[in-house]
């Protein structure tokens, strides 16, 4: 029987094979105790475009940002803005005239100081769309925006816009080497607070080429003024780890580990399992699935906290159904939505119930805001129905993009109405959010849509102006109401930002009466760390704090 | 042989411009802004948007923007995605992986899947056949994605937390040859499974042919009988089989890819069609299609070696 023996020396020389190359690489992979130079690892998303402030508008760059850039200020725990490069941010009596001064003894990693005209720079560079920086258009309050990137007479038609006749915003004056002033197009309380958002970074000389657009080399091995600086040139699309090391010379302070790694996973599941097998640290978003695991596994290495997400539901109020165009039949539908069930099963408790369209996380943020229209009372909810001529309603639409996970809670809306209200209840898939935007643009969408927004800097202004202000960017519903408008308006033109928070929430107060968008739910920070690092924290955006994490 | 070779290549080429074309046209088909994309939820400033859509010709008819795509493939340029990425630089990182994980699986289909055949076929109707059916009929039956995560868990966590061996990393390739023994295992499971059934039963029939019966009662040593006549003549069908499956392996990577967090060319075919990156997605379909005429290609030319029956002239 020569051949089965054969066959099982075959099978044997392929478990052989399988066993040497399990010895032959173990002794690249560090051991679990570490000494001080292995690096902490991050999960990260891949970052959509290089690592430059103006350019990084999703989570995957900005952690990443948090540990390479300072900016001219940061958040302390409550979310208000403390200084970090910036000496002294003032402002005169309109809001509309910033001088900014900063501190010195910042620098880049090639060596140079950081200057005001760093800042200047690299504000005219992201402000420029010649440029197509992502956030250039938050440099459309500062003056001049308008002559550097001049309209395009007929939007979509043949005709092109003019060309800019400038490359700089009129707005911005480098006094000296330590100052510089900003005029805004109109007062803005909320200026200060705003510059620690990644769009005002500063960017160094050595960023520029010769023709104005940056170097080739910015995009992989990016000079930074950050905590930490590349370790090792980051090839996007290509790299599964950017690798960054301590900045010794950071004189906001030294970071308690040397070296930190950020790995980029495309599913957040197999993230977990390597953060449960020890082969990642730091996982800032756990996936829904897993959370209730991970309370278990992790104990007091598990984080659970509010988020600045807040989700809504939007309703089509000028060329919508009647239950859309009308706010008490939308704030009946608001009445009939449980809540605090759909949070807590749909969502198993990754989101907690909406009463208000402000984050818990922000300074302005009041517990019960929304008042009756958010508390689930189905019995209320169908009297208001009915005597609204709610009966007369064939058929409610929810529209909501397919690809974000929405389907769930959306379908589980859609019973709430049925069962409450007694309503037909159709939810609608689209395939992207932009798609739900052409509809709605065509006027096509009836009902309700969902909505999310996450803040770019912690004030209340962030969620109320973009979602709910006349011509907002996020204004999808095109609500319009003169006297918001002239609330946030005071708000941003009152001396001092507790003065301004109390007319932002007046007008917040409107918005919640007049119920375009309806809260639905808050997004909950659900994070967890491994036993190799102590002291974690995550600040109000979800970045890791990387100067305080520490090896445990 | 090498005529035919050359025509076959030949024969390549219009199938690869029209596979471009077609997939050109089915991506720019797929609803949605590729640009408003990139915004997510937000809506985008204008004249960002306009910016990026001069740049990539969006505004273009398609005819004359696949003009300007074969016109920059011929040079050498694959162009960039709409973040700003060469697709060359994607591919550089990327097909190298994925060919690794192929051949990893390659392999595995090979070793595992002739060796079961061959001992079920020589076992036939005892107890390690038996046993070999049924491991087949469990591979096949399991679905790659519930296999990749639990192999993942069982062999990639809790062994390494119960015993301390970390002998299966959990995600990524950053341990070389042993990150891609799990995958590797994962993405081969149906095939072994199909390969072993398939020498099984091919090799069953050739070792009731009369030539098999000749040659022993010729007393010919009963390894010869297999290794020489037996094996040889079965192998037809399992190299077809092989052959056609490096090209399904390659594009059929994607769930095994992402499970694994493997930066290959399946989970960036994925994550491409997702965020609407034509220009990559057109790029890898073209170098797929190529590795499926070149398997096919090699796959026509074994025939004759192993069959000295098949002529090619």
């Amino acid at each position: 029987m020569r051949v089965t023996n054969g066959a099982k020396i075959a099978a044997a020389s392929a478990l052989l094979a399988l066993a040497v190359a399990a010895c032959g690489g173990g002794s690249s992979s560090p051991g679990a105790s570490g000494s001080a130079d292995t690096p902490v690892r991050v999960y990260i998303s891949e970052p959509q475009n290089d690592l430059i402030g103006g350019n990084t508008g999703e989570s995957g760059g900005a952690e990443v940002l948090k540990a390479l850039y300072a900016g001219l200020v940061d958040y302390n725990d409550k979310a208000e803005p403390q200084l970090e490069i910036a000496e002294s941010i003032e402002h005169d009596a309109t809001n509309t005239n910033w001088t900014i001064k900063i501190k010195p003894g910042y620098t880049w990693s090639d060596g140079t100081p950081v200057t005001a005209q760093n800042f200047v720079d690299a504000w005219n560079f992201t402000a420029n769309s010649a440029n197509a920086q992502q956030l250039g258009s938050y440099f459309s309050i500062v003056k001049g925006y308008d002559a550097l990137n001049p309209a395009d007479p007929d939007e979509d038609g043949p005709k092109t816009a003019p060309p800019a006749t400038t490359k700089t915003l009129e707005g911005l004056k480098v006094v000296d080497d330590s100052t510089f002033t900003v005029e805004l197009t109109h007062p803005f309380s909320g200026f200060e607070t705003a510059l620690g958002y990644s769009a005002f970074f500063p960017l160094p000389k050595a960023a520029f080429g010769a023709d104005g657009k940056l170097v080739a080399a910015e995009s992989t091995s990016p000079i930074t003024n950050g905590p930490f600086k590349i370790a090792k040139p980051y090839k996007r699309g290509t790299d599964q780890t950017i690798s960054v090391t301590r900045n010794d010379s950071f004189k906001g302070g030294k970071a308690k580990v040397a070296n930190i790694d950020y790995k980029i996973y495309t599913d957040p599941e197999t993230a977990y399992n390597d953060l449960l097998a020890g082969n990642l640290d730091v996982m800032d978003t756990l996936p829904a699935s897993q959370v209730a695991n991970a309370k278990a596994t992790f104990g007091n290495r598990y984080i659970e906290g509010p988020s600045s997400g807040v989700g809504w539901l939007g309703f089509n109020i000028k060329t919508g159904g009647v239950y859309a165009t009308n706010p008490e039949l939308r704030k009946a539908i608001s009445m009939s939505i449980d809540r605090k069930t759909i949070t807590q099963t749909v969502f198993s408790g990754t989101r907690t119930a909406a009463d208000d369209n402000i984050s818990p996380l922000i300074p302005g943020y009041r517990q019960g805001a929304c008042g009756e229209a958010c508390n689930y009372d189905p019995a209320a909810a169908k009297q208001l129905w009915e005597s609204n001529g709610g009966s007369a309603v064939k058929e409610v639409t929810l529209s909501y993009n397919a690809d974000g996970g929405h389907k769930e809670w959306i379908e589980a809306v859609a019973n709430n109405l049925r069962t409450n209200l007694g309503v037909a209840v159709t939810p609608k898939p689209y395939e992207k959010f932009a798609a739900i935007l052409d509809d709605l643009g065509a006027k096509k969408v009836q009902g309700a849509f969902r909505l999310a927004w996450l803040m770019d800097w912690p004030l209340p202004d962030d969620y109320l102006r973009p979602v709910f202000g006349t011509g907002g960017s996020s204004n999808y519903v095109q609500y319009s109401n003169k006297q918001f408008d002239e609330l946030l308006n005071k708000g941003d033109a009152a001396p001092t930002l507790d003065e301004a928070i109390k007319f932002y929430q007046q007008a917040d107060d409107l918005a919640l009466k007049d119920l375009a968008y309806v809260p639905i739910y808050f997004y909950q920070l659900n994070a967890a760390y491994s036993q190799n690092v102590k002291n974690v924290k995550l600040d109000p955006f979800e970045a890791l704090d990387v100067l305080n994490i520490e090896k445990a | 042989m090498g005529r035919y070779a050359i025509r076959r290549l030949l024969q390549a080429i219009p199938v690869l411009v029209g596979t471009t074309f077609l997939i050109f046209v089915i991506v720019y088909a797929l609803p949605g802004d590729p640009i408003a994309a990139l915004g997510g939820d937000r809506r985008l400033d204008p004249a960002y948007v306009a910016v990026l859509r001069e740049q990539f010709h969006l505004n273009d008819p398609l005819l004359l923007r696949y003009w300007y795509y074969v016109r920059g493939v011929f040079s050498g340029d694959f162009g960039t995605t709409y973040r700003g990425v060469p697709v060359t630089q994607i591919f550089q990182g990327k097909f190298g992986v994925t060919f690794q994980l192929a051949m990893t699986a390659l392999i595995m289909e090979a070793v595992i899947g002739l060796g079961l055949g061959l001992l079920a076929a020589l076992r036939r109707g005892r107890w390690e056949d038996q046993a070999v059916l049924g491991f087949t009929l469990f591979l096949v039956s399991i679905p790659p994605l519930v296999m990749g995560f639990v192999l993942q868990l069982w062999l990639g966590v809790k062994l390494k937390l119960n015993t301390g061996l970390d002998i299966f990393p959990v995600a990524g390739n950053a341990e070389g040859l042993r990150s891609y023994l799990l995958p590797g295992f994962v993405l081969a499971c149906t095939s072994i499974a199909y390969l072993t059934r398939l020498t099984r039963t091919s090799l069953v029939e050739v070792l009731r042919a009369d030539y098999i019966r000749t040659a022993v009662a010729k007393g010919m040593s009963r390894r010869r009988v297999l290794g020489r006549h037996a094996l040889r003549n079965s192998l037809i069908p399992l190299i077809t089989y092989l052959g056609a499956d490096l090209g399904s392996l390659m594009g059929g990577a994607v769930i095994t890819e992402t499970i694994f967090n493997l930066p290959g060319i399946g989970q960036q075919l994925f994550n491409s069609v997702y965020l609407r990156e034509n220009t990559v997605v057109v790029g890898i379909v073209t170098v797929l299609v190529l590795v499926y005429i070149l398997a096919n290609l090699v796959v026509d030319m074994l025939y004759a070696v192993l069959d000295p029956r098949i002529r090619y002239e």
